[in-house]
């Protein structure tokens, strides 16, 4: 059943339910899939931003029909729901210092991963950025839990000016690196953790066809051999030499050093 | 009229020597080949599932974006991304003694001699009861004309399959072609055992933001209920030109979509796309049939088939 809906930012909304098991049993980077009344023939699929007593959120763009439609659902009404689905990050030993970079809705995963690094006693340093003030969405939610973000912004008009990576530079490495944002962040910072063989792990995005595993609609390339891939021998004509690993089922985190970015 | 008491209607129903326990199939691509079944749903309810279809070489897939949801549909172009047939037949393979219903093997090639030299390596393996032919894909030796779509090709197909197999051989038929009734007649003269029909249905979207094709492939098939009536339609066309069984399928959701295609002739139905949005479609499909044929005083389902269907060229059973 919805609980609440809010716009937080222009497009952007919030939507609650009452999930008491996934509540209970979500960690981050998870997500749920949405069953939706109307003509849509597979479920959306959304990552869990908050999860506390017996709600969950989730933070979404509207974006298209589904996401629309959600956005536009009266509270009360319910709502099926499978999950929480997927596979969630690693978390270091206690005294490790970790740092979550996160670009616009790459914020998602990071509230429960927040929290959990707090409860293990991880020193956190988020970095937050966005093209522009508007779209910094969540850092109200992570400085609530007790976490230190920072901010930045493209246009200047909040934080430091410039991207996430930028802010990487003024402080010593951390012993892991999460990151979740558009593409070509994710891409810039997981090859420069992979260069500093600094550990690093990327929570991936991509559309969804079935949300179980079995479509194969939404792979990302890994290499050759990564246990997430799909194990399948090489093709003997094949020129390409990866694997794809399904993000819904096998991910959505993988090691930064797994991912391949020039496939 | 009387309405008989539920478990005194007989569910099941056959394709060609293999009896399935109901008429509930699971189409191919949505239960992938072996090692996972089960871990989402219980496959238990289907009365044959469908597995993913296997190539003789490895196949890495079409690039990405490789799905896009499209009004009551998802738009798709996975490639056929899979471990080629003998790692299948070392890592999937062992796992089908441990599905709890009866499998369908599902065979895709891209000449004659592909789709002979799998479905024969796929015969006589556990709980498999029949092979299907995923004759949509592109013939290489008719500079990629895609199988189904031609008459001689599809016969061609089957006939070899069936010199060298002992199972059940199903052909599987796509939309994609003017009038399906000649494809489906030479899978049957080949020697088919059953066909089923359709496959995804041809279409492409275009990301406007990005003036470009959404998928990677640019064209894909579309599955899901979208393709409904167009599946409805050639069941309908198809029982009319055979008389071997007929599975139908295209974007059945529930018991009463299901109904229409058993009317329209189709001796069993498949769910593909609505498994992703409901995982227990399977049993509230099988048990709608049974209540369809209780509500018209029938004692099986399979008396229900091609009964709206005034030139249904099938067998009929009372």
């Amino acid at each position: 059943m919805i609980t609440r809906r809010e716009c937080v930012a222009p497009g952007f909304w919030c939507v609650g339910f009452r999930a008491p098991r996934i509540a209970g049993a979500v960690r981050a980077a998870q997500y749920v899939a949405i069953d939706q009344p109307g003509r849509f023939a597979v479920r959306l699929p959304l990552g869990i931003w908050t999860a506390e007593g017996d709600e969950i959120t989730v933070l979404f763009r509207e974006w298209g029909e589904r996401t629309a439609q959600l956005a536009h659902s009266d509270i009360g009404t319910a709502v099926d729901l499978i999950g929480p689905l997927g596979n969630d990050f690693t978390i270091p030993a206690r005294g490790a210092r970790a740092t979550i970079v996160a670009g616009g809705l790459g914020v998602v995963p990071f509230w429960l991963l927040g929290k959990r690094l707090l409860a293990a006693d991880v020193q956190t340093r988020v970095v937050l950025g966005a093209r522009t003030a508007a779209l910094l969405v969540g850092a109200a939610e992570l400085r609530a839990l007790g976490l230190n973000v920072e901010l930045c912004t493209d246009d200047g008009t909040a934080g430091t000016r410039g991207s996430v990576l930028d802010a990487l530079d003024s402080e010593p490495p951390a012993d892991i690196v999460y990151g979740c944002g558009p593409p070509n962040m994710l891409r810039a910072l997981s090859k420069r953790c992979v260069a500093a063989n600094m550990p690093c792990e990327i929570s991936m995005e991509e559309t969804f066809g079935c949300s179980m595993g079995t479509c194969w609609g939404c792979v990302v390339p890994v290499r050759r051999g990564a246990k997430q891939g799909s194990g399948y021998p090489k093709a003997h004509a094949e020129s390409r030499d990866f694997d794809y690993s399904r993000v819904c089922f096998d991910g959505t985190v993988y090691a930064a050093a797994d991912l391949v970015w020039s496939a | 009229m009387t309405e008989l008491a539920r478990e005194r209607i007989d569910p099941t129903t056959r394709i060609g020597k293999s009896e399935l326990k109901n008429f509930v199939i699971a189409a191919s691509g949505c239960y992938n080949r072996g090692a996972e079944f089960g871990r989402v749903t219980d496959v238990s309810a289907y009365g044959a599932i469908t597995l993913k279809s296997v190539t003789l070489q490895p196949r890495l897939g079409n690039g990405m974006p490789r799905v896009l949801p499209a009004p009551a549909g998802l738009l798709n172009a996975i490639g056929l991304q899979g471990p080629g047939i003998e790692h299948f037949l070392a890592h999937d393979a062992p796992h089908l003694r441990e599905v709890q219903t009866a499998v369908i093997a599902s065979v895709a090639g891209f000449s004659v001699a592909e789709f002979a030299e799998v479905a024969a390596r796929m015969d006589g393996l556990p709980n498999v009861v029949a092979i299907e032919l995923d004759v949509s894909c592109p013939n290489v030796d008719r500079e990629g004309e895609c199988f189904a779509a031609n008459p001689e090709s599809t016969a061609d197909v089957v006939r070899a399959v069936k010199a060298r197999v002992r199972l059940p051989v199903i052909a599987k038929l796509t939309p994609n072609v003017t009038d399906v009734k000649p494809i489906a007649r030479a899978a049957e003269s080949a020697g088919a055992d059953a066909i089923s029909l359709i496959n995804a249905v041809r279409g492409m979207a275009i990301d406007v933001a990005r003036s470009q094709p959404w998928l990677a492939n640019v064209s894909g098939g579309l599955t899901g209920p979208a393709i409904r009536p167009i599946a409805v339609l050639a069941v309908w066309e198809a029982a009319q030109a055979v008389r071997i069984p007929i599975i139908g399928m295209g974007g059945i959701e529930t018991g009463r979509d299901a109904l229409e295609f058993v009317l329209a002739g189709a001796s069993a139905v498949a769910i593909g796309t609505a498994n992703f949005r409901n995982p227990d479609v399977a049993a509230l499909v099988a048990d709608a049939l049974v209540d369809a044929a209780a509500e018209r005083g029938l004692t099986s389902v399979r008396a229900l088939v091609g009964s709206a269907n005034p030139s249904f060229a099938g067998e009929r059973s009372h």
